[in-house]
C-alpha cells in the first residue's frame, strides 16, 4: 500500500499535466464569472448578457458561485480557479477585504482580474466594471425618495446587511446627498434583511408601527423592495407610506401596478454582464490596459473610463409607464 | 412549578421584555403590525415544534430551511398551476414528509450522524433548487393569499392553526405513549429498546414528521404574500434550533418541552422589532440573540453540572 502511493501520486501528475496541455492546446480564452450569490435572478440576468459577449467573443465562460451571500465561499471558488489556471477572474466581491487576498493571489499567478457590481481593494484587480457610481446611485435613490415625499418628512432604509460593502457606499452617498439637498427629510431608521423577502416584510411592518410619520420606506436590496411593499399593503397604507428601492422589474410589477410601490431603480444588469466578459476578455488579449479613457464593447458601443473604473452610465427608473416593457 | 422552572424562567424573561416594551415603546402593540408580525412567525412556530421533536430524540435536522424553500417552491408552482389549495396543501405535507423520511432512513436505516445526513441534504436540496429556480419569484394567483379570506381572518386562521398545533403536539408528547418514546429514544436509545421501543424506527418517524410539519409551515407562509422567493426559509434551521434550545430543550435529548420551545421562538422574534420600536441600532439585533442563546446553553449546564435532575 505505501509503496502504490507515491506510484499514484506520478500517474495523477502525468494526466494532470496532460489535461493542462490538452487545454491549452485548444487555447480558447477561459473567463469566470464569480457572482455574489448564483441563484439570485439579478446575477443570472447578468449572467445572459454575459453569455452574450461570450458568444461574440468565442471564449469559454465560467459561473459560480455561493448558494448565498457568503465571503467565505467566495475564496475558496477563486482558489478552485486559480487551481484551474482560468485566463480571466470577475468578481462581484461579497466582503471588500477578504476576497482581495486571494485575487492579489490570482494575479501573481497572471491571471487577469477584474470586479463588477461589487469592488474589491483597488490593488487586487486592474479594473471594476462600475454599473453606476455609488454617487449616482445614493444621489438617484435619494433624489427619487425626495421627489415622491414631496421633499419633506420621515423616511426609513431597508439594506441587505449591514456589512456588505456596496450598501454601506451607497448608504454613504444617500446620506451624503440627504444632508446636502433634503434638510426637512429625516432618516429615522436603517434596518437589514439578510436577503430576505419574507424578513424585509417584518422590518418594514416594524418600521412602520415605531415610526407612526413614516413617509417612505426606501430598500436598497433587490428582496426588501417587494418585501417593504407587502408590508404597506398590508398595513393598509398603500399611498400614505411610499415605497422606492433597487430592485429587479419582475420581482415588482404587482406592486408597481397596484401603486404600492412608485419607483424601482436599476441598471441594466444584462449590459453590465456584457461589458464585464468584454472588458475581461480586452484585458486578457492586451488590448485595454490600464491608463485608458474608453473601451468600446461589441454592439454596446464606447464606455467612459474614470481611472480605472469603466462606467455602465447612469441608473434607470422603472414605474408604471415602462415596467412592462423589462422582463427579467 | 419547579418541574417547570426553566420555561418558566424563559417566560419570565418574555415577560419583562414585553413589560419594558409596553414602558419605553407602547406602539409595539398595537393589534395590526403586531397580528402582521405574528402570523409571519406562525410558520416558524410549526418547523420549531417539529424540531423539538429530533432535539429530544437525540437527533438534530439542519436541512429544514432547504426543505421549507422547496416545499414553498413546488407548492407555488402548482398553485400558479391553477391547482385548489385543498389538493396543494396535502402536497406540500407530504412532499415535506418526503423529504424528512429521506433524512429518517439515512439516519435510522443506515445509523449514520444526523448532523451530517442533514447537512448533506440541505446543501443538495438549496443547490438543486437554484440550479432548477435560478432564484426566480414565483408568481401566484390571487385567491392563494389568506386562502381567498379576507387578510384579518387569514392571519387569525394562520396563527390559531399554529397554535392550536402547537396545543395539540404539546400534549401528545406529554400523554401519547409516542410521545413518551421519543422522551424514551432520546435519554437512551439502549434502555428504550431493552422496554420493548424500537428507537430506530421512532427516529425515523420523526424525521418524517418534522419534515410533514415543514411542508405544512411553508404552506403557512405561501398563504401570506402573493409570490414566492426561493430563498425564503433560508436560515431557517438556526432562528428554530435557537428557538428550541432558548426554550429548554437539552440538546443532548431526553428533555424539554413544546411550551418552552414555543416561548424561546417568542423570546428571539421580539428582538428585532423591539429594536426597532426602541430606536436602537440594528447591529444590536444578532448580538441580543447570540447572547440570549448564550445564557441558555450556560444556565442549562450550570444545573447539569449540579446534579439537577429534569
Amino acid at each position: 500500500m505505501k509503496s502504490l502511493l507515491p506510484r499514484l501520486g506520478l500517474i495523477a501528475t502525468v494526466l494532470f499535466a496532460g489535461l493542462v496541455t490538452a487545454s491549452a492546446a485548444d487555447s480558447k480564452l477561459v473567463v469566470a464569472l464569480l457572482p455574489k450569490s448564483k441563484g439570485n435572478a439579478y446575477f443570472l440576468s447578468c449572467k445572459n448578457g454575459a453569455d452574450k459577449a461570450a458568444k461574440e467573443l468565442g471564449i469559454e465562460l465560467l459561473f459560480d458561485g455561493p448558494t448565498d451571500s457568503n465571503a467565505a465561499k467566495q475564496n475558496e471558488i477563486v482558489e478552485n480557479w486559480i487551481t484551474l489556471g482560468v485566463d480571466v477572474i470577475a468578481v462581484a466581491a461579497e466582503n471588500k477585504e477578504g476576497i482581495s487576498t486571494a485575487l492579489r493571489k490570482a494575479q501573481k499567478q497572471g491571471i487577469k482580474v477584474i470586479t463588477y457590481d461589487a469592488d474589491s481593494m483597488p490593488d487586487s484587480r486592474s479594473f471594476f466594471v462600475n454599473q453606476a457610481t455609488p454617487q449616482g446611485i445614493g444621489y438617484g435613490l435619494m433624489d427619487e425618495a425626495a421627489r415622491l415625499a414631496g421633499g419633506e418628512g420621515e423616511f426609513a432604509m431597508i439594506t441587505a446587511s449591514l456589512t456588505a460593502a456596496n450598501q454601506r457606499e451607497w448608504q454613504k452617498y444617500i446620506e451624503a446627498r440627504l444632508k446636502e439637498k433634503y434638510p426637512k427629510m429625516k432618516l429615522v431608521a436603517v434596518r437589514p434583511c439578510d436577503d430576505l423577502k419574507d424578513k424585509a416584510q417584518s422590518e418594514a411592518t416594524a418600521l412602520m408601527s415605531a415610526n407612526p410619520n413614516l413617509k417612505l420606506i426606501m430598500a436598497i436590496c433587490s428582496p426588501g423592495v417587494p418585501g417593504a411593499a407587502e408590508a404597506v399593503k398590508q398595513a393598509g397604507k398603500t399611498g400614505k407610506v411610499k415605497v422606492v428601492g433597487l430592485g429587479l422589474p419582475n420581482e415588482n410589477k404587482r406592486y408597481v401596478h397596484g401603486g404600492v410601490t412608485d419607483s424601482v431603480i436599476l441598471w441594466n444588469t444584462e449590459h453590465l454582464g456584457y461589458l464585464t466578459v468584454y472588458a475581461g476578455t480586452a484585458l486578457a488579449k492586451g488590448t485595454l490596459k490600464p491608463g485608458a479613457k474608453t473601451f468600446k464593447a461589441g454592439t454596446l458601443g464606447e464606455f467612459q473610463i474614470q481611472g480605472d473604473n469603466i462606467l455602465l452610465g447612469t441608473p434607470f427608473i422603472f414605474n408604471r409607464g415602462n415596467i412592462d416593457q423589462f422582463d427579467f | 412549578m419547579k418541574r417547570y422552572f426553566r420555561e418558566l424562567s424563559v417566560v419570565g424573561a418574555l415577560g419583562v421584555g414585553l413589560l419594558g416594551l409596553a414602558i419605553f415603546a407602547p406602539a409595539f402593540f398595537q393589534p395590526q403590525p403586531l397580528l402582521s408580525l405574528v402570523t409571519r412567525e406562525a410558520p416558524t412556530l410549526v418547523v420549531a415544534c417539529g424540531m423539538a421533536f429530533v432535539i429530544i430524540c437525540r437527533q438534530i435536522d439542519i436541512s429544514v430551511g432547504s426543505m421549507f424553500s422547496v416545499c414553498s417552491v413546488c407548492a407555488g408552482l402548482l398553485a400558479a398551476r391553477g391547482w385548489p389549495l385543498l389538493l396543494v396543501l396535502p402536497a406540500a405535507v407530504a412532499l415535506g414528509a418526503l423529504l424528512g423520511a429521506v433524512n429518517g432512513l439515512l439516519v435510522a436505516g443506515l445509523r449514520l450522524p444526523s448532523i451530517v445526513v442533514t447537512l448533506a441534504t440541505m446543501v443538495t436540496l438549496r443547490q438543486g433548487l437554484n440550479l432548477v429556480r435560478q432564484g426566480e419569484f414565483v408568481n401566484l394567483p390571487d385567491r392563494v393569499q389568506w386562502f381567498g379570506l379576507s387578510q384579518t381572518a387569514g392571519q387569525l386562521v394562520l396563527v390559531a392553526g399554529a397554535v392550536a398545533l402547537l396545543v395539540a403536539l404539546g400534549l401528545a408528547m406529554r400523554h401519547l405513549a409516542a410521545g413518551r418514546f421519543v422522551y424514551a429514544v432520546g435519554t437512551d436509545a439502549e434502555a428504550a429498546r431493552l422496554a420493548g421501543i424500537r428507537p430506530q424506527l421512532v427516529t425515523f418517524l420523526v424525521f418524517g414528521f418534522v419534515g410533514a410539519l415543514t411542508g405544512l409551515a411553508a404552506m403557512m407562509n405561501l398563504a401570506q404574500s402573493p409570490q414566492v422567493q426561493p430563498l425564503s426559509g433560508l436560515g431557517l434551521e438556526l432562528k428554530v434550533i435557537a428557538a428550541v434550545v432558548v426554550g429548554g430543550v437539552a440538546i443532548s435529548g431526553g428533555r424539554g418541552n413544546l411550551w418552552g420551545a414555543f416561548a424561546g421562538l417568542l423570546l428571539l422574534a421580539c428582538v428585532a422589532p423591539a429594536l426597532t420600536h426602541l430606536h436602537i441600532e440594528a447591529y444590536w439585533e444578532k448580538a441580543i440573540q447570540g447572547a440570549i442563546i448564550l445564557l441558555a446553553v450556560v444556565a442549562d449546564g450550570v444545573r447539569s453540572r449540579k446534579g439537577g435532575t429534569g
